[in-house]
């Protein structure tokens, strides 16, 4: 790290790019207009000072022309900002759909990553505050270079932010709530995280690495072979296949099962498809959806089933949370169940699948 | 055109100067109960004058340690919960208890009956009471820092600050929810005496410019005031008992929170800046001899910014889980918001043009603000502008860009007004070497605290980060330096205008041979302001002309060295009016 800022931040996404651009397209436009009145009231203050000009002066009340031109032209210039931020943001706000997902949790002072093959991973915070385990697992957030990268982000107490300067990427981390956050990596290296929005005590403490690696060496980092991150992470499974454990243990399959006398919908398929509410509403099942109706059941119930299921809030941990999404996730059609045409399709069952459903038959 | 030249021929000599021991409103009684029990405006504006003149030295004072705290990457000086408690108790002092009744409280309560030529303020009771309001609510801010202080910023996001915090927040923010009836009192107050109490004559459209200004200010403070204090209220019951509003953890929504706080922070900004662009058309007209350049246009872009202000909360919250179409309306609006404070910067700098420019204090601190301002307000479309909005929200660029308009550009024109008014509200001349030394040393000090934080927040430094990245020290130095100097130049008006009180020399009823109708008093003003009601004839800035509001001839203009110098007087005096002048068209 070097004594002195360098001019221009690091820039190591394709987002850090385009902010570049458009932030410098910004600075030249109102530096020029700046620079302009500035010299004009400094030409004045010495053309026009009292000693230059002792006489009296000129009955002058204003000019439509001028007005107009001055409310018009900085109008126009103005917009050519807007409308260049809006696509820069709107390239920042959706991420693609083949985006490599790694959950991110904030919690007062630190953040926890579980990347899909079941990594694990302590960025940052403070070490006072934090178990021996978590002590030992802190290390660096691994990406891969060149791969979109989406951050799906919560929080277990206060309001955080996810930001990555050298990325130009930045998300607020609500409690409740699930934001998205994303980039693609250009360059290799490792770059700060920070914690943008004020958390209490330690909150300048809530900082941490994220490494950026070659395709193949991410490749070797989620098969266990390297330890890219800088701490050793005993990997126990899949997330998915965590998230399956919590669905048993939790006793979820009781009721989500494919059997005729279940008395909760099937999951399989669910993510990502739209799901017909009571109240005749829709709703795509995102993770916000699902993680709403693991704490908070009866805020929405599927069209055709009575609201039965029990809230989960405090049972679960934001951790558990992502596990059990990447389950549902998983969950395509007929993985876990058998299937049958012996009875009808659970009304509300989710709809928009590849071909007709066919009704299932549990085989346990 | 010619018939008012010709009235304006007819009048004769300026008034007499008032005898010396004429009573004012400062000398008429001198016991401690004729302070507190008054309910003279300009009493009221110095009672005003000295409590935010206490506020304004505490949030100084904590955000020297602030500052002095960022000489080390790992803190210098304080630990981490002394350096959050005291970021907060800058922010809270110097937004609610010093630049929100800065300029409607002192100069608001001390001019605004003077320049329409009335008595008093339509509510003198309300008016008292609101200085009440205040203190309690200032009492209610003390009690917290005696406790231990808050330290959850004063943005106040909840959960922090309903859950999590350990600091004793309730009173804290009991004394903001206070202090905000105060405001509405004042704008309350303001607003009825415009509308009710001019002076025969006196239209809309020969209102004085800083007149217009606070009218704009006090349709916020009436209309935005209400949902903060809703909003603090929320808060409390939230931290208090549990009831969930806010926190998700008790079924609550934090961006709710945000979306109320803003809907009356954001107005709130332009509560602080539209008085202060008012005293700037005031300054810059009076001592570049001009009539203001565009008067409708300055006049409803201040009301424009006062309603477009409202629309615009959410553009604090691209990045905190508002929608996609969400932030492209707010961004679009903002941008609208951006064109009536460009208008108003257009137009001073054209008043400006063929002028007969002197440079006495409130001048330098009048052209300082431009200066500063417009930074301030260009910086601010990098955060309108959704695509740099990113990575630059929360840092230290947004530190720096409030801090531009806010200090930048509403202290310095509180400085200006104060400068400007001093002679008039105490009748004393204060030093004009001094005066106009410490403006210097102000707008020095200013740019090189606040420059290099710009690049620290482009570098990624977020805000309230007592620990930072070691590169960045050298950028923090500079500002605590700059810091250090800005600091320097604030003290030296606190001494000289201290001296002028005691020695300084008297000062005639028109210093600055301006035309407002509050120059039309005595210095100090008498009790009732006025001997007789006016009679406005023409408009606010007829310095051209060289006539007043009441059509009367201006005195001799301040010389190059000063109003009150008799060896500047050989100087170049702008001469006295009337001189009969046609209109001219530019552009």
């Amino acid at each position: 790290m070097s004594f002195l800022p360098s001019f221009i931040p690091e820039r190591a996404s394709i987002l850090a790019d385009r902010f570049e651009a458009l932030f410098w397209y910004i600075t030249l436009t109102t530096a020029t207009v700046g620079l302009l009145i500035y010299i004009f009231i400094i030409y004045c203050c010495i053309r026009y000072r009292r000693s230059r000009s002792p006489g009296t002066t000129p009955r002058i009340l204003g000019s439509h022309r001028l007005e107009i031109a001055w409310t018009i032209i900085p109008t126009i210039v103005f917009f050519t900002f807007y409308g260049w931020g809006v696509a820069v943001y709107n390239y920042a706000f959706h991420p693609p759909e083949d985006a490599l997902e790694i959950f991110v949790i904030g919690k007062q002072w630190m953040w926890k990553a579980q990347y899909p093959s079941g990594q694990r991973v302590i960025i940052g915070g403070n070490p006072a505050n934090m178990t021996e385990a978590e002590r030992a697992s802190i290390g660096k957030l691994v990406v891969p270079l060149g791969r979109p990268v989406k951050l799906t982000l919560t929080s277990e107490d206060v309001i955080h932010n996810f930001g990555i300067p050298a990325f130009r990427s930045k998300m607020d981390v609500l409690p409740g709530r699930y934001t998205t956050s994303w980039f693609e990596a250009t360059k290799l290296g490792e770059y700060h995280v920070f914690c943008d929005q004020y958390c209490g005590t330690w909150h300048s403490l809530m900082v941490g690495k994220v490494h950026v690696v070659t395709p193949e060496e991410f490749e070797e980092f989620l098969l266990g072979a390297r330890s890219s991150q800088g701490s050793e992470n005993p990997v126990d499974g899949s997330l998915a296949f965590q998230g399956r454990q919590l669905f048993m243990k939790l006793q979820c399959s009781t009721c989500h099962t494919a059997k005729p006398s279940a008395r909760a919908p099937v999951l399989e398929g669910l993510y990502g498809s739209k799901v017909h509410l009571k109240g005749n509403r829709t709703e795509i099942a995102d993770e916000q959806y699902i993680i709403e109706s693991i704490l908070k059941p009866r805020a929405k119930v599927v069209e055709g089933w009575e609201p039965i299921m029990p809230s989960y809030e405090g049972q679960v941990t934001a951790e558990d949370l992502a596990a059990l999404v990447q389950y549902i996730r998983s969950l395509k059609r007929g993985t876990t169940l058998d299937r049958t045409e012996d009875f009808p399709v659970p009304v509300g069952a989710p709809t928009e699948r590849p071909e007709p459903i066919s009704p299932v038959k549990g085989k346990n | 055109m010619s018939a008012v030249l010709t009235r304006w021929g007819l009048s004769t000599t300026p008034p007499p100067e008032p005898p010396p021991a004429e009573p004012n409103y400062l000398n008429h009684n001198y016991s401690i109960w004729s302070w507190l029990f008054t309910t003279d405006h300009k009493r009221i504006g110095i009672l005003y004058l000295i409590s935010i003149t206490l506020f304004f030295v505490g949030g100084g004072i904590a955000a020297g340690v602030v500052r002095l705290n960022l000489l080390a990457p790992n803190g210098a000086i304080v630990t981490e919960d002394v350096y959050n408690r005291a970021f907060t108790a800058h922010g809270v002092l110097m937004l609610f208890f010093f630049l929100i009744p800065a300029v409607p409280a002192v100069f608001g309560n001390f001019f605004i009956p003077m320049m329409i030529g009335a008595k008093d303020l339509a509510f003198p009771k309300l008016n008292l009471a609101s200085w009440y309001v205040f203190m309690l609510g200032a009492a209610c801010a003390a009690w917290s820092v005696l406790v231990g202080g808050i330290d959850t910023g004063w943005t106040l996001y909840p959960p922090y600050s309903t859950r999590a915090s350990q600091a004793s927040v309730v009173p804290g923010v009991l004394g903001a929810f206070i202090a905000g009836f105060s405001s509405i009192m004042t704008g309350l107050n303001i607003m009825v005496t415009i509308h009710k109490m001019r002076a025969p004559g006196l239209t809309w459209n020969r209102l004085p410019l800083f007149v217009w200004a606070l009218y704009a200010t006090s349709l916020i403070q009436l209309l935005a005031t209400p949902v903060l204090g809703i909003t603090l209220v929320l808060l409390m019951v939230e931290r208090m008992w549990g009831v969930g509003i806010f926190d998700p953890s008790i079924g609550g929504d934090p961006v709710l929170f945000q979306h109320l706080f803003w809907f009356y922070s954001h107005p709130a900004v332009y509560i602080m800046i539209l008085p202060g662009m008012g005293v700037i058309s005031e300054v810059i007209t009076c001592f570049s001899r001009k009539n203001i350049f565009g008067y409708a246009a300055v006049a409803w872009s201040s009301v424009g910014i006062a309603v477009v202000g409202f629309l615009l909360w959410a553009h604090h919250m691209f990045v905190a889980g508002i929608s996609f179409y969400a932030a492209i309306l707010f961004s679009f609006l903002s941008m609208l918001v951006a064109v009536p404070s460009a208008i108003k910067v257009f137009n001073w700098t054209a008043t400006l043009y063929r002028g007969s420019i002197t440079f006495q204090a409130p001048m330098i601190f009048a052209l300082g603000f431009i200066f500063l301002f417009i930074i301030g307000g260009l910086t601010g479309l990098y955060l309108a502008t959704l695509g740099t909005d990113i990575h630059l929200h929360d840092t230290y660029f947004v530190v720096a860009h409030f801090h531009f308009v806010m200090v930048g550009g509403m202290v310095m024109a509180y400085f200006a007004a104060l400068h400007y008014w001093w002679p008039k509200m105490f009748g004393r001349m204060y030093s004009d070497w001094w005066s106009r030394l410490a403006a210097m040393i102000i707008i020095v000090g200013f740019f090189l605290t606040f420059i290099p934080q710009f690049i620290m927040g482009y570098h990624g430094m977020p805000r309230r980060y007592p620990n930072y990245p070691a590169n960045l020290q050298i950028l923090n130095v500079m500002s605590t330096a700059g810091g250090s100097i800005l600091g320097l130049g604030y003290l030296m008006p606190a001494i000289y205008l201290t001296l002028s009180l005691i020695n300084g020399p008297k000062a005639s009823s028109n210093p600055w041979s301006a035309t407002g109708l509050e120059w039309q008093t005595p210095s100090p003003p008498s009790i009732h302001n006025f001997e007789e009601t006016p009679i406005v004839v023409c408009g606010p800035y007829e310095y051209a002309i060289g006539v007043d509001q009441m059509g009367r001839p201006l005195p001799e203009g301040p010389g190059e060295g000063g109003p009150i110098d008799p060896a500047s007087h050989a100087g170049h005096p702008y001469p006295a009016g009337p001189v009969p002048k046609e209109t001219e068209v530019v552009g």
